[in-house]
């Protein structure tokens, strides 16, 4: 039976200590009781995530061979364009190879691959830490997922998480014991330096409320091209350079603005993602500069 | 029994309920389930579930702690009053409920968000995301409310009359 509705004081305090959580929470007086709580919670969603698998696993199986035939056809098409292409850059290779031997250049041989190209297979999971999505954002406009590795296996924040084929995800936000959030590029309040892979020029690319990508900053007399590739910039010394980003997919050109921009589609299908690896090797500079030096003492 | 089951209900939504999107819109369990307790079982008990749901539901997400404690509160106010007690179906002021409170629920969780800092498109926000979870989960409220209502039945306190 519903109780008698006699006013009281409930309500009101109730939302007053949840606007104090609130306050507390960004003052960041809370931390030591969320990371207490964390030791509880995160267990039970690892188990969770477990035993949903399974189960999803089961209703999955149709559908994918569906999508899979799909896929397969595309990535056909997708490996004889590459082919041709291959073959085009070994004949540049080699005519590369006789101009530099005619000048009598001497550096080194073949191109070292970009951190991270390795990334996400088996082996590499050896080397860094990889985890499985066992939870998505449950805010509607925050873009996050919960993986289970965390502080335990050498995970601290803002370390760079990327998926498969060196693709950027997002970086470390959260750590707990076990687990760890992962701000995901998509997400609003993400910014990573970028630069694009042809011609070199550099931008910001952040997320939008929609999923998708925006490279922001970019000089109007730069030229852009549809189809571009986007990489990580490494400036700021926040991200390592060359991870892939996504590609160029439209450009917003206004004559009165001081910069122009780029829609940018992710090179990672954030609504499918499984496994990710975690860049624990990767050692950030700091960007904070020195406190200023004592002011060198000068003789008489 | 009160955690368990909210700690049951936040864990499913972040593992199998937030990856649904039907044209931007999610079910939102959690906001249900404190919603349809408001109703049945009174506000008082309604903010208490509105505050350990909304709790756990912080733990688990990325944003600020807080946030969705405060929404869930509001909700849990706004569904434990008697508004529209007797006129139409109870289904229907069910429906009706349910939309307003997920539209609330959304707008304080943007206010909390530009609060906080974060950039928040309103009109983006509240057309493509908080539209269709309104309707989504007003469609979805009623059946919430049957196991909710059993349940509710089964913990009510029995009254002896002599």
């Amino acid at each position: 039976m519903r109780e008698s509705p006699r006013r009281s004081w409930r309500p009101l305090v109730l939302i007053v200590l949840g606007l104090l959580l609130l306050v507390f929470s960004e003052a960041g007086y809370l931390a030591p009781a969320e990371n207490a709580l964390h030791y509880v919670l995160d267990p039970l969603q690892r188990i969770f995530s477990r035993v949903a698998a399974v189960f999803g696993d089961l209703f999955q199986t149709v559908r994918e061979v569906r999508e899979l035939r799909t896929r397969v056809e595309e990535l056909q098409a997708q490996v004889d364009a590459l082919t041709v292409e291959n073959v085009r850059l070994r004949e540049y290779e080699a005519e590369v190879r006789q101009l530099k031997g005619m000048l009598n250049f001497m550096s080194e041989y073949p191109l070292s691959a970009p951190l991270g190209a390795e990334v996400v297979t088996r082996e590499a999971c050896d080397v860094f830490p990889c985890g499985e999505v066992v939870g998505v954002e449950t805010n509607p406009y925050l873009r996050y997922v919960t993986i289970n590795v965390g502080a335990q296996q050498g995970v601290e924040i803002g370390m760079p998480v990327v998926s498969g084929g060196a693709a950027m995800v997002g970086r470390v936000a959260q750590v707990g014991p076990r687990t760890a959030k992962v701000q995901m590029l998509i997400d609003t309040e993400s910014a990573v330096a970028a630069l694009l892979q042809t011609s070199r020029v550099t931008g910001l690319v952040v997320g939008q409320q929609d999923g998708t990508l925006s490279m922001e900053y970019i000089p109007q007399e730069e030229t852009i091209s549809v189809g571009d590739i986007v990489l990580t910039s490494g400036l700021g010394g926040f991200m390592p350079k060359g991870l892939v980003i996504g590609q160029v997919t439209e450009v917003q050109q206004m004559d009165y603005a001081l910069f122009q921009s780029a829609v940018v589609r992710p090179a990672v299908d954030f609504s499918r993602l499984e496994l990710v690896l975690v860049i624990t090797g990767f050692e950030q500079i700091p960007v904070d500069e020195s406190e200023s030096e004592e002011p060198v003492s000068e003789e008489p | 029994m009160t955690i368990p089951l909210l700690v049951t209900v936040a864990l499913s939504q972040t593992v199998l309920v937030s990856r649904i999107d039907l044209w931007g819109g999610r079910p939102d369990v959690m906001l249900l389930v404190v919603l349809v307790w408001s109703m049945v079982r009174g506000m008082n008990e309604g903010l208490v579930w509105g505050l350990i749901g909304g709790l756990i539901m912080d733990l688990i997400s990325g944003g600020p702690l807080g946030a969705t404690t405060l929404a869930l509160l509001v909700v849990a106010f706004m569904a434990g009053e008697p508004w529209g007690l007797g006129v139409g179906a109870p289904v229907i002021r069910l429906l009706i409920l349910t939309f307003i409170c997920v539209i609330t629920y959304h707008l304080v969780l943007l206010a909390v968000l530009g609060w906080t800092g974060y950039a928040v498109d309103w009109g983006w926000a509240l057309l493509r995301v908080a539209a269709p979870s309104a309707l989504l989960n007003a469609v979805l409220a009623p059946f919430v409310q049957r196991p909710l209502d059993w349940l509710e039945r089964r913990t009510r306190q029995e009254r002896f009359v002599l």
